[in-house]
């Protein structure tokens, strides 16, 4: 009788797994030295550069050429230019709390609790109005600072939130205005978004911001931010109209059947069974949406906004810092990380939830 | 027979150039039960899908319980609120638990109270005897189990009608025998139903009409005795035979 056969015996120590892995053979051998040595040569120089070698400040007659490294005293330096624009020094303080209260609006419509038709949009009511009182004043005794003076990161993240949060409704509005049984509200929202989608963002921005003031009377222009706000929200609602359509799409025919027969009205069957079956759908694809608008604010530079791309720009624009620029683009390229990171892990925690509530 | 709560009088209906249904006559009174078997393609989900409106009938009528269905809403919303629907596919929602599966159409429907809708919904769960799955979601159970929440979640709008659209159809054999267990239960309870299945025993021990339908039109309409004993029409006896054989 032959022996049970046994299990093959598996090295599971982390020396066997590299034997495994990465020197089963004489070519994964040299493939694995080799692109040991590029990794750990590139990771030396970078530790090198922003840490051992790098200036922190500069003692007295020191200069940024005598740094080895990077010299971080440019952020010392140029770092309320590059996180506030134009804003008047003295009322920096706004800005950061204005800025700190539209995060912590992000962070908390993050919350389950807050995801209810009353809470989430009194949520983001609240931040908006701290915001604006807080940035353009007028009011509590705080001076008037007008939008063209609004700049670095609080621009960067208001911008930002502005158009997901008007945009967001509207592409609500116009995925299920595009599933319509009326054929003319249909095709119109078809032809809306295609227009909008097939024309490139700079061009709606600048029509916003440029052409409206030449053709509206003035009492409707309103501010050149706010226009130029809404007209994103548009571009972004137009995508992210045929994500959540997508989402929809992905849902079976039985679940609006279901809901039909148990008599449940239009309004209650999109809010209660459609969308949110539609969101956890297209959760992937909205947050990379969100990503890349995130990223995309900084094309409001071109028609004269200080977000903080444009004022990292003017940071390194005299000749005093001009050579710093790579630390410089380094700290606005970190701040943008921590955000983008942020909504990335967020979406992945999303996903997992959707999963264990079993979408 | 009694009053009659469902009336279809000549009813038609194409998809596109396809005739699915030729000309239906079917009266179900209050209380009965009627088994709708036939070939597939016969029509005969269309048939009862006509009877909640899932599908618009090109022609002739249908009266529900005293209102007849056309394009006025209110009207259909009223029907709808009377005639239950249980699903092939069980179509429960994912995002939901079993709970909020049974009490949500109640609150959103019937307007009522959160605790009275759950309450409810687990009297229902419970006499379908899967109270104990009330936490979990649809996925999580199988798929006899979600059949019998299906079948909860319609009896929680206290319907006068009970429409059944081959609920066993999807289902792995070994789970048949609990959702038909319940349809009896429901049937035993003096429940309206109208059941397009293929489950012939159900039909036999509960139905108090076959109705046999071939080619969008009705080819017999029979009690089960007469209908298994003494079929009259040659399709009846072709598809008996060949339901029969294993």
């Amino acid at each position: 009788m032959e022996a049970a056969l046994r299990p093959p015996v598996v090295d599971t120590t982390a020396f066997g797994w590299a034997r495994r892995r990465l020197f089963a053979t004489p070519v994964d051998t040299i493939v694995t030295l080799c692109f040991g040595a590029v990794v750990v040569w590139v990771a030396l120089r970078i530790v090198d550069w922003t840490l051992i070698s790098a200036l922190w400040s500069l003692e007295d007659g020191q200069t940024c050429r005598d740094a080895a490294g990077a010299c971080w005293a440019v952020i010392e330096a140029r770092g309320r230019l590059i996180l506030f624009g134009l804003y008047p020094y003295e009322e920096h303080w706004r800005s950061t709390l204005a800025c700190l209260a539209i995060v912590a609006t992000m962070a908390l419509s993050c919350v389950p609790w807050f995801w209810s038709l009353k809470r989430l949009p009194a949520l983001w009511i609240g931040g908006f109005v701290t915001f604006v009182v807080l940035m353009h004043g007028g009011v509590f005794g705080l001076s008037v600072v007008t939008t063209e003076q609004w700049g670095g990161l609080s621009l960067t993240v208001f911008i930002f939130c502005s158009v997901a949060v008007i945009g967001m409704p509207m592409s609500i509005g116009l995925a299920l205005a595009r599933r319509s049984k009326l054929p003319v509200v249909r095709h119109v929202t078809s032809v809306f978004i295609d227009l909008f989608r097939s024309v490139p963002l700079l061009t709606i921005l600048f029509t916003a911001a440029v052409v409206i003031p030449l053709t509206v009377p003035d009492w409707a222009q309103g501010d050149k931010l706010g226009r130029v706000i809404f007209a994103f929200a548009i571009f972004f609602a137009c995508y992210q109209a045929e994500i959540i359509r997508s989402g929809m799409q992905a849902i079976p025919p039985g679940q609006e059947e279901a809901a039909a027969a148990l008599g449940m009205k239009y309004w209650s069957r999109v809010f209660d069974i459609l969308l949110p079956q539609a969101f956890r759908n297209s959760l992937p694809a909205t947050i990379n949406q969100f990503v890349i608008t995130f990223k995309e604010t900084s094309i409001v530079t071109i028609i004269g906004f200080f977000e903080i791309m444009a004022s990292a720009n003017a940071a390194v624009g005299t000749g005093e810092w001009g050579a710093q620029y790579v630390e410089v683009y380094f700290f606005v390229g970190a701040v943008y990380f921590l955000f983008v990171f942020g909504l990335s892990r967020y979406g992945a925690y999303l996903e997992k939830r959707a999963r264990l509530t079993h979408a | 027979m009694p009053d009659p709560v469902i009336q279809l009088i000549g009813v038609t209906k194409s998809f596109g150039p396809i005739q699915v249904l030729r000309g239906i006559d079917l009266k179900v009174g209050l209380g009965e039960k009627v088994v709708i078997c036939g070939q597939s393609g016969s029509g005969k989900s269309t048939t009862i899908r006509c009877i909640n409106r899932l599908e618009a009938h090109d022609g002739g009528r249908i009266i529900v319980d005293g209102v007849e269905l056309t394009d006025d809403l209110d009207a259909l919303d009223e029907i709808r609120r009377e005639v239950g629907m249980v699903f092939q596919r069980f179509n429960l929602f994912p995002h939901l638990t079993v709970r909020e599966n049974c009490a949500l159409p109640q609150i959103r429907v019937r307007g009522t109270s959160r605790a009275d809708a759950e309450a409810n919904a687990m009297a229902q769960l419970d006499r379908m005897r899967i109270a104990d799955q009330a936490a979990k979601h649809p996925d999580e159970l199988s798929g006899g189990q979600q059949q019998r929440v299906a079948i909860a979640r319609a009896l929680c709008m206290e319907p006068k009608i009970m429409l059944f659209d081959e609920p066993t159809s999807a289902l792995d054999p070994e789970m048949i025998g609990e959702v038909l267990d319940c349809m009896v239960g429901l049937a035993r309870g003096g429940m309206t139903m109208v059941c397009v299945t293929h489950e012939m025993g159900f039909a036999r021990s509960v139905a108090d009409r076959v109705v046999f339908m071939g080619d969008g039109m009705i080819l017999e309409a029979a009690t089960p005795d007469d209908f298994f004993e003494r079929p009259q029409a040659q399709e009846t006896k072709d598809f008996l035979s060949k339901i029969m054989a294993h």
